[in-house]
């Protein structure tokens, strides 16, 4: 739940989603659900040339599974924070599989 | 009671639907005889049925064949043969069968009505026989009154038309009959009667008042029936003889379909079938007029004997198709025993009948409605569901802070951080489901009129939204399924633990890791070990972390005893856990024994760095100045020193600006809190330490050691100006900064990063500017020889700077002119 949890703090943040067929789209995050799959308003294709297709789209929804890379604005991202909630998820996970 | 005064003459007791069955209130049929002529059951029963043989249907054919079985119904039709056969009808294992016939009957009988129905009258009329026949067989055969028919719907049709269909009757009745017909056909008493009944019609009066009197107990009876009973009904709350009427009015129906030729032709049967719920009436009316013309055989049905299979058939019959027979059944059947209860009983059963028939009138008023859920409804259900759910996993209503900070720390956490205006982080989780809520709830608000029920109902739902998400958090889930028989498992994977795609075996890798562990160890302090010991350090800080968010709510003057116990437990543990914090600190460990020492090792890692401003604040004063006099002696040996010391000519790399930053960002600001409460004596020990036993030039060269070094300083100017301290104590000082200052003196000119050009000397002019205003007259002219040409040089190089740029520099160097009494206007 860490990263569901993360990316529930990037909302309304701009990102820039790489997907695994190497498109990156950046827009506004909207949504995400455990699964990490991703809502995106206002987006942009990085590379708008060699997507095209994809110019006229407003919004997407993107399956978790096909995202390779998230990329974060730093700013809104609390570092020690994130440490302490890893540290807690690798202590449940630890407790759990004990 | 009409169980005993049953119509012998119309029976045909050799007819197949005679079998026996057990019957159950066969001890309650005797009671009831009570009322009647006082004809005990239990005195008149022989016992000859136990002897019949049932499996022997050998005689079958000369009882039931063709049209021969005539003769011996009617001497069997006597009471004395059903003595034995008394027992309860088995049909149940016949019915499949036997609705295919009935199916037929039907049929063939709703072709037959335009005929049937002008006849009715004179099937009315007819009725009045079977009374007679039966009462002349009382009064031949009192005693064998109490026979218990075991059959109602034995019976054949009489009418001409109906002959083609005789053999489907007798196929009804055929199903388990062989028993039944060896049993009639055996009993000699019976056969006995049998012929006095057949010889007596003209004794229909008696029979018929007798029979009369039966009813009338029966209208007695029926007579506390709600009104909600269909009309027909009340035609038998009349007096004896129009109720009777009706009753073979009813009768008719039944006779018309499964009266045999034979008892129709040699004497009237009929069926008595008792209105014991009433809803046989019903289907009366209708069932009169399409009564057949043919003389009507009229047989005594004795609802003791009407089992449900039997009254089924018997109105399975019913010639009306639009009288929907099926519920009527359906009520029969559930009042076999109806006629067997005592009178109370059956008062208190038509009573609940009524309140039955009522409350499924209602129902069924209602059931139009049915299919429609009204948002309250569904909310209803929803909350019943997740009740079962927060029920089926056990009530986490205490822990539901603690999971969801476990299970949604960062999100909680950093919404608490950005939104301080919140009590507590659990408190974005509460908004979100009262958003869903009232999402939800929105529609039907606005029906409603009084809002608050309706608030009460959602705060209850999200209470329970709450819960039983936790409660499903909580719920261990077992993440394979292996079925028996199977290879192999499914595992299922959902949010929270995914489908692992390796399946690394936990007990390996433990086992390996100490023993790749413990070599290092051997060696002493290596950065493996370090990060462990800040791990720990981390671990306890978050549980100091969450027990400090668990604090009881604050104490007032009027606090109680519960909130001081929980309180002071709330302390105890607290310090338990700082202590701890404490220990893992490392701080204690002997000092010079190893190097570095625990806590510098700790403190050279960046993870150690960030954990300092989170350690301060849980501890006392005593411990911070540990914490300082430890750093302070060991200020050599931190990392930021060792590794930072600037030269004229290099400059640092990445990873060391990056720590330096990070010290500066991270320890320096508690540090720096941490001497605004000191006092002079601390800051002249500090200062002290720092003059006798450190390697001052080196850790001059360094924007940690210098930084440190301004804050000692500084901090006694402020005291100074605050006038703290006494006049002893800053002699001492003095004398203290004094051989600082002459051991820092001649390194003064190199302590500067870089070239002039960097501009990342300011730190360095503000430590000039610290000792310029802590230095003597003669100490800062010295101060400004060492350091002259540095200012000139910036005063230079600003020149050629952007005027923005220019007065940063300029500004930097004034910090320390001023503090001397200069400025860098002088100069220009």
């Amino acid at each position: 739940m860490l990263f569901f949890s993360f990316f529930k703090t990037l909302i309304d943040h701009e990102v820039t989603v790489e997907l695994k067929n190497d498109i990156q789209l950046r827009g506004t995050l909207k949504s995400v659900d455990q699964y990490l799959n991703i809502k995106l308003d206002d987006i942009s294709v990085v590379e708008e040339l060699k997507y095209p297709h994809l110019s006229s789209v407003k919004n997407v929804f993107i399956r978790g599974s096909v995202v390779r890379y998230v990329h974060l604005p730093a700013g809104s991202v609390d570092t020690q924070l994130l440490e302490d909630a890893t540290r807690r998820e690798a202590a449940a996970q630890q407790s759990k599989a004990k | 009671m009409s169980f005993f005064g049953f119509d012998t003459s119309g029976h045909d007791k050799a007819q197949p639907g005679f079998s026996q069955a057990h019957d159950p209130f066969a001890g309650l049929s005797g009671r009831n005889a009570d009322v009647d002529d006082a004809l005990e059951f239990e005195d008149t029963y022989d016992g000859l049925g136990d002897q019949l043989d049932d499996a022997d249907d050998a005689f079958n054919d000369d009882t039931f064949g063709g049209g021969s079985g005539a003769a011996p119904a009617p001497s069997h039709g006597g009471a004395p043969s059903a003595g034995k056969v008394g027992k309860d009808f088995d049909f149940f294992g016949q019915t499949a069968k036997v609705s295919g016939a009935i199916e037929e009957e039907h049929m063939r009988f709703d072709r037959q009505q335009p005929t049937a129905r002008p006849v009715q009258q004179q099937s009315l009329n007819q009725y009045h026989q079977p009374p007679q026949s039966q009462a002349a067989y009382y009064a031949s055969q009192p005693i064998q009154q109490a026979y218990q028919p075991a059959r109602t719907g034995y019976e054949k049709y009489r009418e001409p038309e109906a002959m083609p269909d005789l053999n489907v009757d007798r196929s009804i009745w055929g199903i388990g009959p062989s028993k039944a017909a060896a049993q009639h056909a055996a009993p000699s008493p019976q056969a006995q009667y049998a012929p006095q009944h057949a010889s007596q019609p003209p004794a229909q009066p008696p029979a018929s008042r007798k029979i009369m009197s039966l009813e009338e107990v029966e209208a007695a009876m029926r007579q506390p029936k709600p009104a909600s009973q269909a009309p027909p009904q009340e035609y038998r709350h009349t007096p004896p003889p129009p109720g009777f009427q009706q009753q073979q009015q009813h009768l008719q129906q039944l006779q018309q379909q499964v009266t045999t030729p034979q008892q129709g032709q040699a004497q009237p049967v009929t069926i008595l079938q008792r209105p014991q719920s009433g809803q046989p009436n019903k289907a009366t009316p209708p069932a009169q007029q399409q009564a057949p013309p043919a003389q009507p055989t009229q047989i005594l049905q004795n609802p003791n004997r009407l089992s449900g299979d039997a009254a089924r058939i018997a109105m399975g019959h019913q010639p009306h198709p639009s009288q929907g027979s099926l519920p009527k059944m359906g009520q029969l059947q559930q009042h076999p025993q109806f006629n067997q209860m005592s009178e109370e009983e059956k008062a208190a059963f038509l009573d609940q009948e009524t309140k039955r028939a009522k409350r499924n009138h209602k129902i069924w008023l209602l059931s139009k409605d049915n299919g429609l859920m009204t948002p309250q409804d569904k909310n209803f259900i929803t909350r019943i569901q997740l009740q079962q759910l927060v029920s089926a996993t056990g009530n986490p209503a205490e822990r539901d802070t603690d999971t969801s900070i476990a299970e949604d720390f960062y999100y909680q956490v950093y919404s608490h951080i950005r939104a301080g205006q919140r009590q507590n982080p659990t408190q974005p989780l509460s908004n979100f489901a009262q958003t869903y809520l009232f999402q939800t709830g929105g529609r039907h608000g606005g029906l409603r009129r009084h809002g608050r029920p309706a608030e009460n109902h959602f705060q209850r739902m999200e209470q329970q939204v709450q819960r039983a998400v936790e409660a499903a958090k909580n719920k261990p889930k077992n993440p394979q399924l292996v079925i028996a028989g199977s290879l192999g498992k499914i595992s299922f994977s959902n949010a929270k633990t995914p489908k692992p795609l390796l399946n690394i075996k936990r007990n390996d890798s433990e086992t390996q890791r100490p023993s790749s562990a413990k070599k290092p160890t051997h060696t002493g302090l290596n950065r493996r070990a370090v990060l462990r010991a800040v791990e720990k350090v981390y671990n306890t800080l978050m549980k100091i972390e969450d027990h400090v968010r668990m604090i009881p709510p604050p104490m007032s003057e009027t606090a109680d005893d519960e909130l001081r116990t929980q309180h002071a437990e709330w302390k105890i543990q607290l310090d338990t856990l700082i202590a701890q914090l404490w220990d893992e600190l490392q701080v204690h460990a002997p000092v010079d024994e190893i190097v570095p020492h625990p806590f510098i090792a700790f403190l050279s890692c960046a993870k150690g760095k960030k954990a300092i401003p989170r350690i301060f604040p849980h501890l006392d004063f005593e411990k911070r100045t540990t914490i300082l006099t430890l750093i302070i002696y060991h200020l050599d040996q931190l990392d930021v020193v060792q590794e930072a010391v600037v030269s004229a000519d290099t400059t640092l790399n990445a990873r060391t600006r990056e720590n330096v930053e990070l010290f500066i960002s991270t320890v320096m600001p508690s540090l720096m809190g941490y001497f605004n409460e000191t006092g002079l004596d601390i800051v002249d020990g500090v200062l002290n330490l720092v003059a006798m036993k450190l390697p001052i030039d080196t850790i001059a060269k360094t924007r940690i050691g210098v930084s440190m070094l301004t804050l000692i300083l500084s901090r006694a100017v402020l005291l100074k100006q605050t006038g703290a301290g006494n006049p002893e104590q800053w002699e001492k000082w003095d004398r203290t900064f004094e051989t600082l200052f002459n051991k820092l003196e001649p390194s003064l000119p190199y302590i500067f990063p870089g070239s002039v050009n960097t501009g990342e000397d300011v730190y360095v002019w503000q430590l000039l500017a610290a000792m310029g205003v802590t230095a003597s007259h003669d100490q800062q002219t010295r101060l400004v020889l060492a350091v002259k040409d540095r200012v000139l040089d910036t005063v230079q190089l600003s020149k050629t700077l952007p005027p923005a740029m220019a007065s940063d520099r300029l500004g930097s160097v004034n910090l320390f002119m001023r503090s001397i009494g200069l400025d860098v206007e002088l100069l220009q």
